[in-house]
């Protein structure tokens, strides 16, 4: 079987369930800029589904495949992100050097793009199904376009057939579809997968030697009028939700039970 | 001349409603013409009537042999087909499934900035688009300001309520000429097929979460819900421990349904859980703390121990 190229997109992202305790705490705060999230102490990690991307190549390794794993990040101060990527077993670890709050995801699609073309191009590119920030689920389908590849979301599991095809997975609202398509492909993969494996003390420690490739976007050919951000965030707040809940009430279980149902029959929510 | 168009396949649906009200509220805000297209085979009256109601000003009918089912090259080359000839301004989709693909890659397509999860649209400055979308997982709201005057957005479910326009209109219904190559480059190996009935269709969902304190308590989730006659369902952590299916899961990454009653036991109401079921007609919470962020959503609450309660509905109701 001849080697492939898998380049995985990677984006690190503000830890969500930390993001989430604050804001089930009511304590979520945007800043003086009107779009930025206060809270320092909120650890920045690999996108979740970036990391089970990850997991979906090297379990194509482990499957037998050989093949080159690359990662790629579009953001500076990504250290820690690469050097997870290299301890997990990545072969490349790359840093499209740009202020990730300055671009839009076009303009990170553009460069991803760029960096897949200019370094010799990839049989299967692997993203997140969205980033856990932003939530959009967009850079992969700008890649595949851009790239002219076919796109295959939500993925559960990930197999390559003799190198030359891609059969994935993909978890829809009607149940489990299986689908296939010739590489190269953009796939992107689901919390469906399974949990991602964490690199041992050995690996994390050998990572620390490893150097990232950082590229500027003008060496990824990608001039200035392409930089420009075309959706803006220029604002940012916390919901409010206004309830209008009716405790309902009563000493014991039983009580609370049968005054529930007793409200469900009065407006109509039971016959 | 700018226009503000709403575009669905298939049958006809709730969210489909949804779109044509936040469109022509886009529209009068200044966005143009207001027109819906409509990919693939439809029933021209019911589409008239809808559309009239709605006070859509034309109705785009895109049809060709490869549009008859789902494709998404084909549905992506047809609609690219289209923009080129019809120049929409603001492409608006519903969210659903196909479209989470098939709007991000036209975006890709026709060069156009898109913009996902939106909740609300406004013109800004300039007549520049401003789209609010729900960001981390709903605990935050982003607003974009998109450049240009071109734009593809996928509206949430829910977004906004349904409502029809203040005067009826006729629309004129035309034909745009695509054709699509058709033939897709993802192939379908093994169709997905339902087991049973889905969530998305349950009138009644019961559904629990981690405050359960129990993987055998399910069981007493599923004989509340089969009591009502619904089905069970559950939040992330307890599928991810094992104690239900994933498909059982509701929320951001699980399913998005609107039962006409929803009753969230032992579920603390995080943001992305909700995100799946607070467009419930009513939802009801049992949880042991009065401060739970799920009596926010809720109509009807109960501060107490679910493991006490749901047995106990479930003797109720049965008589
Ligand atoms: C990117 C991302 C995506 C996510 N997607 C989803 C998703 O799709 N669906 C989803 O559900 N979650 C999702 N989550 C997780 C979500 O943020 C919450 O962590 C999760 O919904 C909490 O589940 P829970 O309410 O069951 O548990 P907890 O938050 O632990 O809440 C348990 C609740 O039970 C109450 N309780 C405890 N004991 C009892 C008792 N005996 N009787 C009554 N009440 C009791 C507690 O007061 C508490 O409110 C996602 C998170 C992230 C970061
Ligand atoms: N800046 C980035 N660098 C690398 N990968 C990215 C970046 N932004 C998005 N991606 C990839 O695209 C997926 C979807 O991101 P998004 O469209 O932003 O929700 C992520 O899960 C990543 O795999």
């Amino acid at each position: 079987m001849p080697s492939i190229r898998i380049v995985v997109c990677a984006k690190e992202v503000p830890d969500p369930d930390a993001v989430n305790s604050y804001a089930v705490a009511g304590r979520l705060e945007i800043g003086d800029d009107g779009k930025t999230l206060t809270q320092t102490a909120i650890p920045r990690l690999m996108n979740a589904y970036d990391e089970q991307a990850i997991e979906a190549a090297l379990r194509l390794r482990d499957a037998g495949a050989e093949c080159r794993i690359d990662v790629v990040t579009a953001g500076r101060d990504a250290a820690s992100l690469l050097r997870h990527a290299a301890a997990l077993g990545a072969d490349e670890i790359a840093a499209i050097d740009v202020d990730a709050s300055a671009i839009d995801y076009h303009v990170a699609a553009r460069l991803l793009a760029a960096y897949i073309e200019t370094t010799g191009g990839a049989d299967l590119v692997l993203c997140g199904r969205q980033a856990s920030d932003d939530d959009q689920g967009v850079v992969p389908a700008l890649i595949g376009e851009r790239l002219g590849m076919p796109l295959i979301t939500v993925a559960r599991d990930v197999q390559l057939a003799d190198g030359s095809a891609v059969r994935v997975t993909r978890v829809t609202p009607d149940g489990d579809e299986v689908v296939e398509a010739a590489c190269p492909a953009v796939v992107t993969v689901s919390s469906e997968l399974g949990p991602p494996r964490y690199p041992t003390a050995r690996q994390t420690m050998a990572a620390r030697k490893k150097q990232a490739t950082v590229l500027s976007p003008g060496e990824l050919g990608v001039g200035d009028e392409e930089m420009a951000p075309r959706v803006e965030l220029v604002r940012q707040f916390v919901p409010e939700i206004h309830g209008n809940c009716e405790m309902v009430t009563g000493e014991t279980a039983v009580e609370q039970a049968a005054n529930l149902i007793a409200a469900f029959r009065e407006s109509g929510v039971l016959s | 001349m700018s226009a503000v168009t709403a575009c669905t396949w298939g049958a006809g649906s709730n969210e489909t409603e949804e779109l044509l009200t936040l469109a022509r509220k886009l529209s009068s805000d200044g966005g143009g013409e207001f027109v819906w297209a409509v990919v693939g085979p439809a029933d021209a009256a019911a589409l008239q009537e809808t559309a009239g109601k709605h006070g859509v000003t034309r109705i785009d009918r895109i049809e060709s042999a490869a549009l008859e089912s789902y494709g998404a090259d084909a549905y992506v080359e047809a609609l690219a087909a289209y923009c080129e000839q019809r120049e929409p301004s603001k492409l608006l989709f519903s969210q659903t499934f196909d479209a989470r693909t098939v709007a991000p890659r036209l975006a890709g397509r026709t060069n156009t900035p898109v913009v996902m999860n939106a909740l609300d649209l406004a013109s800004g400055d300039e007549g520049r688009l401003l789209v609010t979308a729900s960001a981390f997982g709903g605990d935050t709201r982003a607003v974009y300001r998109v450049a240009g005057d071109r734009a593809i957005v996928c509206v949430m479910a829910n977004a906004v309520a349904a409502e029809p326009a203040g005067t009826a209109t006729t629309p004129a219904i035309e034909r745009v000429d695509v054709t699509p190559a058709g033939d897709e480059r993802v192939r379908v190996v093994e169709a997905a097929r339902t087991e049973g009935p889905r969530l998305e269709d349950a009138q009644v969902i019961v559904a629990g979460g981690r405050g359960l304190g129990d993987a055998a308590n399910f069981a007493l989730v599923q004989q509340l819900a089969e009591a009502l006659g619904g089905m069970a369902a559950a939040s992330r952590p307890i599928v991810d421990d094992g104690w239900t299916d994933a498909a059982k899961q509701i929320g951001l990454t699980g399913k998005i349904v609107r039962p006409a009653l929803y009753i969230a036991a032992g579920i603390s109401g995080a943001s992305q859980h909700m995100a799946g079921c607070a467009a419930a007609k009513t939802i009801v919470a049992i949880n042991r703390d009065p401060d739970a962020a799920i009596f926010r959503y809720a109509r009807y609450g109960i501060v107490g121990d679910c493991v006490e309660l749901l047995p106990e509905l479930t003797k109720q109701v049965g008589r």
